[in-house]
């Protein structure tokens, strides 16, 4: 200690003084830790008047509130020397600037995070009050069910837009404390890209934009990495050029791959370090242009510092928290990937993206599909129609394409009386003449029940399901379109026969004659999710902790629940032990019966407990209806 | 045919007889009334009559057709051409079911020359449900549209194996199916006047007629050039390249030499119609400019006769109106200094209404009106819109004027029991919150209340066979048809000044408070601020549906206690619980039972007075 302080020449104290008056230590160097003989927390703990007064110190003024305090150990250690020497005031001066600069920089932190806490505080009020004010609007109308219906709606949007903003602020905490971890899994970018598409097209579709989403050159669909973060990235990108275009405004959205190899030459690097590297990689090229109202320069140079936003973006009421595009550019770092963002203000913006992906291991049956036989397309949108017919010829098939009902009618009727029908009718969104389920209808009175009908749309299938099947169409290929997507859905409709037991056609069958064991501790959430289930029918047990799963599961004749949903944290004993616990019973539905991990804790980490308590998947709270349900029909229909 | 056909038939025309107006007479007021009640339960032993002749002997046929014999087969299509006859429309939604059913059969047993037979036939009933919805938007009605199109398409795509079809009767079907490919509205008016003109090169190609010429060519080519003159009218709706206007052009002055020739050999006054199609067609071509075009309309209308009653003649009066007013309406500014004309116009065609003779022309005198009444010109001078609509419902469709009546005076009672209780109840309507008397405010519901019920169901005027005239209960089709009767009440009431404020009730009054189900899906309750009183007149008017004579068409029946019932238990998912609760009070229902006859009872009175009207204009 002794020694330490000898080799100490200077301590640096900065004091501050808040509006009442009191001065506290805001910054301590070692060397004045040294000098005072406390530790850190305790001289920034320390009344500043008892640690300095009885040292001698030299004090500079930094602003009205700041003073820096420049303690001089020789004084204090060496007796014999009983007099404050003349400071070095090249060094002085130079560690001053040093944290005169920290000072600024720390004050520019303190800033950007009030102007986070004032944004925050504004952008959670503005849910808050309309779910406070619905509420009000819903109870007073408490007779009126469609008035309290429509209130609920508005509660629930919301709140999810609440949900939204605090999972940013938690994304953010979790880059800043460094806990962000990436998972690796195999995933279908074609499944990803038409996740995307829906939830981004009706938001566009509100605001009357024309929101196009092309797939370029994609050579590898499945792959490894971390979905959930990618979804992220692109639904973060896309949402704010919807957000921050101007209603009926353009935004051009395009996906493609680079094969590493191709990338790597662009590169420049050399051809024998790139092949080990990059032989089973990728790289997911995705840009998004918006002729929106764009960034000024000097914004876009703090575009991916945390809480900043366009400076119009609050006086246009646009919602967000402005670290959307701090979480992207972090996660895209962290995939190790590139994000270029061009803008001109009032012209628009343009993000490129560029993310390397593993390719995940091939393990899919080649396809059955009938080699030569011609397919007829009946879609007016061209370039649609060429990318199928471009597809279809990879796939070994002969495209006829036709832009109106009236000539593809003509053509079938042709083929029919010569018999050479096409292997199926591929409807695309739109035709010259009639909407494309009229002409399916009539199709599939001409050619028969068996006849092969796809209709390849980017509307919500859900929102189709109805009137395509009461029409005739058999199948429904999702567009973006994907080559496996749409050549797997017709070898499965042109060599198995039309396959009914697809997830699209099972809603809506009562699931009454099954039975699953809700284990929850929260009263009020077992009421939310029995509620939510109520409409499918099924038979809801309760168990009210692990503990009580377990048991109710041993007592139960073999088979009895078909599936088991099972929080993660309670009392007596929590999800991930019940879950091991019933998998290691001896009986033969332990090993099978379908558990599903419900937790707000939707971490990577938690996803992995899960898995490895024997779960087979994993929903976050608060539960989505739509979610609970597609995992029940999936799992038992 | 078999007897069930011929007795399917004949109540066909006895349900024509009962459900059309009843003339007045020398009758008192009681024995006309008395003759509408008896007409109403011959009506509903008809009605159910024929379900019974149809659940047990014609759909067992039609399920068991591949192993019919071709006799039945025979008579069966002779069934079917009964129900549709020319203009006149009779039973075009059984007319479809048989044929749709017989073109099942023949694709089933490949026989390909009733395969087109049977495409052609159901592209005209499809045709005949097209001619219902017309006036619609066109994306309401685009799937009707592509049914009928779709069907003659595919019976015409055998053009290209016309030496190979042995059958001279099916090369007439292809033909003809070829010219129908362009019948009904089309997005681009380019569009069917291509696929005219491609169908006149057929029929004028030498060689198709000398494979088959036996086939009334000329008179094909002839119906075709009246398809093409025709499709001036599309000019109103988007604007024609001057291509499409010289072929137009072609065939209007084809038309017009030839029916001027017809004329002179007859000794008769030129045609009208081609004499219209001609004038526009010069206008179109820049021959002449609107004004000239205006004051020879004028002319030919001027000329028609206030007695005759020939359809040519009936165009002039009624018909030609509407592509005038049309014309007004494209150029309102032409408006001001012919208010007077339109109002003596509208007075005229009203005359000529009340004088017409029941005759088989009635259902194109209809046609007409509504064509006019989608294109009606409104003024202070003339009669007000709402009560045109009135007249035409009172006149060709009494029953459903009845109802209307019997829903206003139910929803007016009920509406003063509510505001009563609770004078703030139709705030809202931000007129109403205004009016501070509570007498005042309660004289102005009612009368809102009552005309709205009595405007709920004009739309129903598009739909006319479905709703008076039906033999029995409706199809699922039709049923999806019937619905549209909303949309086009709204789209008649919404646009003029005098009946705009009732178009909500027309639009709103199926659909479901909760919004869970009902129709159309376009009307968003909470968005209107009259929504109570829709409410108001959906109650009613189910009430008066499930228990008056309209049950018959949807097979849902009640005793008027049995719907009070079911109103409460449909409680907050199809009503106002802010209406049910009401009418839980046993003497707020008997009150709007009694609404329900008084309604009953003064709708048949008016029916009664304006038939007194008509005679005495008839006479003088």
């Amino acid at each position: 200690m002794e020694s330490n302080k000898q080799k100490v020449s200077n301590g640096y104290l900065v004091t501050e003084q808040d509006s009442t008056g009191q001065t506290r230590i805001l910054y301590a160097d070692n060397g004045a830790c040294m000098i005072t003989g406390f530790d850190l927390d305790t001289l920034l703990a320390a009344d500043p008047t008892q640690v300095i007064n009885h040292l001698p110190a030299v004090q500079v003024t930094l602003d009205s509130n700041h003073v820096l305090w420049v303690l001089n150990t020789e004084s204090h250690t060496d007796s014999e020397a009983n007099h404050i020497p003349e400071p070095d005031n090249t060094e002085l001066l130079r560690q001053n600037a040093v944290l005169e600069a920290a000072l600024l920089e720390a004050e520019e932190t303190n800033k950007a995070k009030s102007r986070f806490l004032s944004n925050m505080s504004h952008d959670i009020r503005t849910p808050m009050n309309a779910i406070v004010g619905m509420a009000s609007i819903g109870l007073s109308h408490i007779d009126e069910k469609s008035r309290v219906q429509d209130c609920l709606n508005k509660i629930r949007t919301a709140s999810s837009h609440l949900m939204s903003l605090v999972n940013d602020v938690l994304d953010m905490s979790r880059i800043d404390s460094d806990r962000m971890t990436l998972s690796e899994e195999e995933f279908s970018l074609a499944d990803l890209i038409h996740d995307i598409s829906v939830i981004v097209r009706p938001q566009a579709a509100q605001k009357n934009q024309n929101l196009q989403i092309d797939i370029g050159m994609i050579h590898e669909e499945c792959l490894l990495g971390d979905p959930l973060r990618l979804r992220q990235i692109l639904v973060n990108i896309i949402g704010n050029a919807v957000k921050y275009t101007q209603a009926g405004g353009e935004i051009q959205v395009r996906f493609a791959q680079k094969s590493a190899p191709d990338f790597k030459s662009e590169q420049l690097v050399s051809p024998s370090a790139q092949h080990s590297e990059t032989a089973d990689k990728v790289w997911l090229d995705f840009q998004c242009e918006d002729n929106g109202m764009g960034m000024s320069p000097e914004f876009l140079q703090r575009i991916f510092v945390p809480f900043e936003r366009v400076q119009n973006a609050a006086t246009s009421k646009i919602e967000g928290t402005g670290l959307g595009m701090s979480i992207v550019k972090n996660l895209v770092d962290r995939m190790q990937g590139e994000i270029i963002v061009k803008s001109e203000e009032g012209v628009g913006s343009c993000f490129s993206v560029e993310l390397p992906f593993t390719i995940a291991p091939q393990n899919q049956k080649p396809l059955a599909l009938p080699h030569g036989a011609s397919i007829l397309i009946a879609d007016s949108r061209t370039a649609q129609a060429e990318q199928m017919a471009a597809y279809l010829q990879d796939g070994g098939l002969i495209p006829i394409h036709m832009e109106s009902g009236m000539k593809a009618v003509t053509w079938l009727t042709e083929a029919q009386y010569e018999n050479h029908m096409p292997c199926a009718l591929l409807l695309g969104q739109d035709l010259t003449d009639m909407p494309v389920l009229d002409l399916a209808a009539h199709i599939r009175q001409l050619a028969g029940r068996e006849f092969p009908i796809l209709l390849v749309s980017e509307e919500d299938w859900t929102q189709l399901e109805y009137r395509a099947t009461k029409a005739g169409v058999n199948a429904f290929v999702p567009c973006p379109l994907f080559k496996s997507k749409l050549l797997t859905t017709l070898s499965e409709l042109t060599y198995s026969g039309h396959n009914s037991d697809d997830t699209y056609t099972n809603r809506n069958r009562d699931l009454g004659g099954y039975r699953l064991l809700l284990v929850e501790d929260i009263e009020l959430n077992q009421e939310i999710v029995v509620e939510l289930l109520s409409v499918t029918g099924i038979q809801v047990e309760v168990a009210d902790n692990g503990a009580d799963a377990v048991n109710k599961f041993l007592n139960s004749p073999e088979g009895y629940y078909d599936l088991i949903f099972m929080d993660i944290q309670m009392p007596v004993m929590n999800g991930y032990e019940a879950t091991k616990q019933i998998r290691k019973l001896n009986r033969a539905d332990a090993a099978n019966v379908w558990i599903v991990a419900m937790t707000a804790n939707a971490f990577v980490e938690d996803i992995r407990l899960a898995r490895e308590a024997g779960m087979n998947e994993h929903i976050s709270k608060p539960v989505d209806p739509d979610c609970l349900q597609e995992i029940l029909y999936r799992q038992l229909t | 045919m078999q007897p069930y056909q011929e007795e399917y038939i004949a109540n066909m025309k006895e349900i024509a007889g009962l459900t059309a107006r009843k003339k007045a007479g020398n009758l008192t007021f009681e024995a006309f009334e008395s003759e509408y009640l008896q007409s109403r339960e011959q009506l509903e032993l008809k009605i159910k009559r024929n379900m019974k002749l149809l659940r047990d002997q014609l759909f067992p046929a039609l399920d068991h057709l591949l192993e019919t014999t071709p006799e039945i087969l025979k008579e069966l299509q002779d069934f079917a051409g009964k129900l549709l006859h020319g203009q006149s429309t009779t039973d075009s939604g059984l007319f479809c079911l048989i044929h749709q059913a017989l073109l099942n059969l023949a694709r089933l047993t490949k026989d390909k020359n009733s395969i087109i037979r049977e495409l052609y036939w159901l592209g005209i009933g499809r045709h005949n449900q097209c001619n219902k919805v017309m006036g619609l938007e066109f994306a309401l009605i685009e799937n009707y549209i592509s049914a009928m199109r779709l069907c003659f398409m595919e019976s015409a795509a055998y053009l290209k194996y016309y030496d190979e079809i042995e059958d001279l009767e099916t090369r007439g079907y292809i033909l003809r199916s070829r010219a129908n490919i362009s019948l009904g509205q089309f997005k681009n008016p380019s569009e069917k006047i291509r696929l005219v003109k491609q169908t006149l090169q057929i029929l004028q190609d030498k060689d198709y007629q000398e494979k088959a010429p036996e086939l009334p060519w000329d008179r094909y080519i002839y119906m075709t050039h009246q398809q093409m003159a025709a499709s001036i009218s599309y000019s109103k709706t988007a604007p024609m390249t001057p291509e499409d206007i010289a072929d137009v052009m072609e065939s209007v002055y084809l038309i017009y030499q030839r029916r001027l020739q017809e004329a002179l050999l007859k000794n008769e006054m030129p045609p009208i119609r081609p004499a219209f199609n001609y004038y526009a067609i010069e206008y179109y071509c820049g021959l002449s400019n609107l004004q000239e075009l205006l004051s020879k309309i004028e002319h030919l209308m001027d000329s028609a006769d206030l007695f005759d009653f020939s359809t040519d003649n009936m165009y002039a009066l009624i018909s030609l109106p509407a592509f005038y007013c049309q014309f007004l309406q494209q150029y309102p500014e032409r408006i001001p200094e012919r208010k007077e004309y339109i109002a003596s116009l509208y007075q005229r065609i009203l005359d000529y209404m009340d004088a017409f003779p029941e005759t088989s022309e009635n259902d194109t005198l209809f046609f007409y009106l509504r064509q006019l009444a989608h294109t009606f010109v409104e003024t202070e001078n003339s009669i007000s819109y709402g009560d045109f609509l009135r007249k035409i419902m009172m006149r060709f469709t009494p029953e459903t004027y009845v109802h209307s009546y019997m829903v206003g005076n139910a929803a007016a009672v009920f509406s003063q029991i509510i505001i009563s209780e609770e004078p703030n109840y139709f705030d809202d309507m931000a007129h109403i919150k205004t009016i501070q008397d509570l007498k005042e405010k309660q004289q102005i519901i009612s009368d809102y209340a009552m005309k709205c019920g009595l405007y709920h169901d004009v739309g129903k005027l598009s739909f006319i066979d479905l709703y008076s005239q039906t033999a029995r209960q409706w199809l699922e089709e039709e049923y999806e048809l019937a619905q549209l009767h909303t949309i086009a009440g709204e789209s008649f009431l919404d646009t003029r000044p005098s009946t705009h404020s009732y178009a909500d009730a027309a639009l709103g009054h199926h659909s479901w408070y909760d919004g869970s189900h009902g129709y159309p899906d376009t009307y968003k309750r909470l968005e209107h601020p009259n929504r109570q009183m829709v409410d108001i007149i959906g109650l009613m008017d189910w009430m008066e549906n499930v228990t008056g004579i309209r049950r018959l068409y949807t097979g849902v029946e009640k005793t008027y206690d049995e719907a009070v019932e079911e109103a409460v238990a449909l409680e907050g998912r199809r009503f106002s619980p802010l209406l049910t609760t009401r009418l839980r009070d046993r003497e707020v229902a008997e009150q709007i039972r009694q609404a329900l006859a008084d309604g009953q009872r003064e709708a048949y009175h008016q029916l009664y007075l304006e038939e007194k009207h008509s005679m005495k204009k008839e006479h003088s």
